[in-house]
Parts: structure tokens; sequence; C-alpha cells
């Protein structure tokens, strides 16, 4: 009975899904647009050596297959090591920065659930070219714009610096394999693992307590004061300086009531190639989070064309998930009757006005035409009888 | 804003410790006890808070789904199920153990000998990766409750379960081979309510935090 069966973790859209989708897509591209973003489309599949060149060697999440000629091909799970790959074959020679959207499906092995599927659809940019804070706060700002622009109010954006972290762990006098189960616990947010693990460990008290507190920072600017060990460290120094500059553009955006500081956010889990600012941005209404970005400043390097970017994805299934349609469709018409000339004419006249009209191409009398739509309040029927 | 916590409380023998924990913690639970029969607790209040009974193995998927804020489950449960989930707090009760066992006269095995052996479990996660951590390849059962009944019956050879006393395996005639990981009760936070509703979260969890470490609350 395979013939009536989906793949795991895909799905399809019925024409009020389409619908409702292609709206948001098009708010996105509004606001995108009016920035002087531009849409570019890369391959459905890529070689799997350009997959792993950013996204790490995470194989499992990878539909990985083989093309004829032996070399293998991963459908892409995400846009940005795509884009960043697009810049450094094209674009060496262009002004910068450059700026860039997508809107595209990604497919990734997970195992699906709601708000997660095997293919799923992403809007994001990517500024290619610009280093600073007040690259990183567009980026930041247009998420909150485009999330506005879909209607949503109740959202806040979570901004970090990962170098605040990298160079914490850096300090560690422990071994790379005890730096990596860190990583991983603060990532995975096992904060009973985390300080059991930590207080095993030669790490001086303070840095202990600092890295164990990390991930539970959360707040306004303040936040950055409830780090003590930053001091001692000219790394994570200059990171917590980057964030403060990143954050006072973001109020010169106007856009901090959405912004929060947490140094909880990481981002790795996802992708690891981030390398200054990130961010998450989240919604009560739903369990996860919404988008996810940041600066990857070694990533165009890796192939071959050093260029700092930034950018951001949005997950659109998950925002179909926290927002309601409530927008006006325009008078949708039912035109019935016997004589087609007649018909077809009075049909595009309407169209021309702008409203919807679909023909009842069974020639239906008036009788059974109307007990055919009794149900439907959103039709609105015309009969034209011969005259 | 919507301040309502939704709190997660895994029914069992977890249930009277966590609500003695959260009474400690100055919260509302009054009539949350083994016997009702009701799953759904509301108390007004600022934040409103409403709890969920619900079987200790549903707690984390409440909570990662975010139909829950927070949660009390034993991490048996929660590394079982692997769900990307916001570990915050070890409470200290509902000690329990994973254990590899084997029948009695088997009590001289090593660890090496039990490659491609049959192995019963509730828990084939954790069995897995813990023969697979140890080099070894082993066929896991998974079964729903009574796992020591399997050896006795010739459906595995060995089991993985949890114990806390002991009591079970000597009266079934099983001896404990390994022990794997201990297990205790710990409080869970969905990753976006931890953020989306820190205010409320973050003084519940020092309370319970303080509470653990001895402290007293005034």
């Amino acid at each position: 009975m395979k013939n009536r069966q989906i793949p795991k973790g895909l799905r399809d859209f019925l024409p009020n899904e389409v619908k409702n989708r292609r709206k948001l897509e098009q708010k996105a591209i509004e606001v995108f647009t009016a920035f002087g973003y531009k849409e570019v489309l890369t391959p459905t599949f890529e070689f799997l050596e350009v997959v792993e060149t950013g996204a790490g060697k995470n194989r499992e999440k990878l539909f990985l297959f083989m093309d004829r000629e032996g070399g293998i091909l991963s459908l892409r799970p995400e846009m940005t090591v795509s884009i960043a790959r697009l810049a450094a074959m094209h674009l060496k020679d262009s002004s910068f920065p450059q700026r860039f959207f997508y809107s595209a499906n990604v497919f990734r092995h997970v195992q699906p659930h709601l708000a997660q599927y095997r293919e799923f659809w992403q809007i994001g940019i990517e500024m290619l070219g610009a280093s600073g804070p007040w690259a990183d706060a567009e980026v930041i700002n247009l998420a909150v714009k485009i999330l506005k622009a879909m209607g949503l109010d109740n959202f806040k954006i979570s901004i970090n610096q990962i170098g605040i972290f990298n160079s914490l762990l850096a300090d560690c006098p422990v071994s790379p394999d005890e730096k990596d189960n860190i990583r991983n616990l603060v990532e995975i947010k096992d904060l009973v693992e985390l300080s059991r693990c930590l207080d095993t460990l030669p790490v001086p008290d303070l840095l202990k307590e600092t890295i164990a507190r990390l991930p539970i920072l959360h707040g306004g600017l303040e936040v950055l004061n409830r780090i003590p060990y930053v001091e001692k460290n000219k790394a994570a120094n200059e990171a917590v300086e980057e964030l403060l500059r990143v954050y006072e553009a973001l109020q010169a955006f106007g856009v901090e009531e959405h912004i929060v500081v947490d140094m909880g956010v990481l981002r790795d889990l996802e992708m690891d190639y981030y390398t200054g600012i990130i961010f998450e941005g989240y919604s009560p209404e739903l369990g996860y989070g919404l988008l996810g970005g940041g600066r990857y400043d070694n990533l165009l390097g890796q192939f071959g064309f050093p260029c700092p970017a930034t950018g951001f994805a949005l997950g659109m299934d998950r925002l179909a998930l926290v927002l309601t349609n409530q927008e006006q469709e325009p008078p949708h018409y039912i035109l019935g009757g016997k004589n087609l000339q007649v018909l077809a004419a009075r049909a595009d006249q309407l169209r021309h006005e702008g409203k919807i009209v679909e023909l009842d191409v069974e020639a239906a009398s008036r009788e059974v035409l109307e007990e055919k739509i009794r149900d439907r309040d959103d039709l609105i029927m015309i009969y034209l009888d011969d005259e | 804003m919507d301040s309502c916590l939704t709190i997660a409380l895994s029914k069992g023998t977890l249930l009277k410790p966590t609500v003695e924990l959260l009474e400690q913690a100055n919260l509302p639970c009054a009539g949350i006890t083994a016997d009702s029969r009701n799953m759904v607790f509301s108390f007004t209040g600022d934040p409103e808070i409403r709890y969920i009974i619900c079987r200790p193995t549903d707690v984390p998927a409440y909570v990662e789904h975010g139909a829950a804020d927070l949660g009390f489950v034993g991490k048996d449960v929660i590394v079982e199920q692997g769900k990307d989930l916001f570990e915050m707090v070890d409470l200290k009760y509902g000690y329990c153990r994973f254990v590899v066992a084997v029948p009695a006269e088997d009590k001289d095995l090593k660890l090496q000998d039990l490659n491609y052996k049959r192995v019963a479990t509730k828990f084939p996660a954790v069995a897995e990766r813990f023969f697979r951590a140890n080099g070894l390849q082993v066929e896991i059962i998974t079964l729903h409750g009574n796992i020591e009944l399997a050896p006795l019956m010739g459906l595995s050879d060995v089991i993985v379960d949890i114990v806390s006393s002991g009591r079970t395996l000597k009266e079934n005639n099983l001896v404990e081979l390994v022990s794997i990981m201990d297990s205790t009760t710990r409080l869970v936070a969905n990753r976006v309510s931890y953020r989306t509703k820190h205010q409320e979260i973050q003084p519940l969890v020092e309370k319970i935090q303080m509470i653990v470490k001895g402290g007293i609350i005034t």
C-alpha cells in the first residue's frame, strides 16, 4: 500500500495552507526588498563536501545519495552554506556588502514531531562583506521587522556573542575532550551534569561559577555585569564589548523592547560556523525557536573567499503554527447558467473588478446549483438565465 | 501577557516528595494526592499555576512541546527519551540506578562476555548506548514491565533495569553485574518557556535550588 503513503516527516499542503504560506512569504519578501536584499536560488542538492564545509560532520542528519559519477550528494540541510559557496564562486569581483534573501525548502533527517519536519521551509537573509555592530544590528532589526510584518507581537529575540563562552572555555586548563564535554553540557542545557562535571575539574572557582551560570543568564544589559570572570580574559571582554555595541545599535533602531541578552544561546547544536553575535527568536505560543542566526566570518574563507558575513533563517512551518490568518478575502462568486458565451463575458467582467469567479462548468440548473452550494457560505451565487 | 505556569508532575512514587517540595517552596498544591482522580489542578494567583498529573514517561513530552513549562521527572526517564529539555535542578529524591543484571548462576560473567547476548529492558536507548560505548553488540528486547521475568523464562540472557534497593533482583534470583548510572528526580523546563516566562520561572528555580541545598525558605 506504499502508493497511498508519503515518507516519514513529509507532508502535503492543501490550498488553504499554501495560501497562508504564500502570504507570509510575500510579506517577508516585501520587507527584505525594502531593505535592499535580493533573492538568490541555489540547487536543491549539493556535493557533500560543500555541505560539510559549514555544517560540520553531522552526517546522520543529512539525506545523502550518489550521483552516477561517484560523487556523494546531500539534500541541502540549510541555505547559508550554499549561499557562501555561491558568493565564493561568482561574486569575488563584486562590491560589498551584498545583501541576499532566500525562500527555500531544506531537508534534515530528524525525528519528526509537531513543528519539526524532514522537509521544511525557511526564509532568510545573508549580509555578505560587512563586519561591525551596525551590520549585526541590521540583521537582527530585520528579524524583528519580519515577525512584526507577519502579525506577531509577542516575541523575543535572544542575543549573545559566542566569543564569550568560547574564550572562557579556552581558559579552562583541561583536555580538549573535557572541553567538548563542557560545551556539550552547556548546549543541551543539562545544568545538573554541568555543575557536577565542573566540580571534578581543576578549573579556578570564579571561572567555574561563571561557566555554570552562563546558560541561565538572561535579561537586559545588566546581565553583562553578572559574568565576573570576563574581566580576566581579553577575548571575552572584547566579545562583551561587541555585544554591548550591537545592543546600542538595536536601541538606535528602536527595537530593544524585543531584545533579550541571553548567555544560553549558543546555536552550535544547529551549525558550527558561527563566530560572533548569535541570536534566536521565540514566541511564548510555541515551545520551539522560530528563527536563528548570527555572524559567521570564517565560512566564506573555507570556500577560498575570506569575507565577513551575518544572517538568519526563519522557519515558516513553525511560524504558520503561531499565526492565524485574519485577512479578508476578496468576494468569491460562483457563476451558473446555460449560455457559455454570456457566462464567459460576465465572468471576465467580474474578474476584472478584482472578484474571484468560478464558472459552474457542469452547467447545472439553478435548483441543483443552489442545493450544491447550500453549505458554502463563502460563495456568492450568480445565475444567468437565458434572456 | 500570559502569566500562567503549567507544571507537569509525575504520578506514582515521585508525586508525594514532589508535592512536599512544592509546599516548602510556598506553591499552592492543596488537594494534589496520589489517590485523587483529577489530572489537572489550577490555582489562581500571580502567576496562576496549573499542574498536570501524568505518567512519568509522559512528562518529558509535555515539557518538550511546551504544553507544560516545567516538569518534575526522574533522570532515568529523561536519559532514555533524549528529549530536548532544559535540565535545571537535581532534586536528589527518587534515587535509583540503571544496572545490568544476570541470573545468579552467571554472577561471574565479565561485561565482555555479554557480546551478542539478548538483553531485555524497558530502556532500550540507555541499554543500547551503554553496550555500544563498551564495544559490545547485543540484541535488545524491549518490554514494558516485569523485566525480571525475561531471564527466568529464557527470553533473554541479561536485563537492564532500574533498581533502588535491589530487592526485586534478589527475589528473582538475579544479581547486579554492572551499574550503568545513577538517577534522581530533576526539575526540567521547556527551552522556550524558560526564556519567555523567565520572570516567573527563575525565582521558582532559585527557591527550589535553595531548598535542595538545605537552605531555609522564609
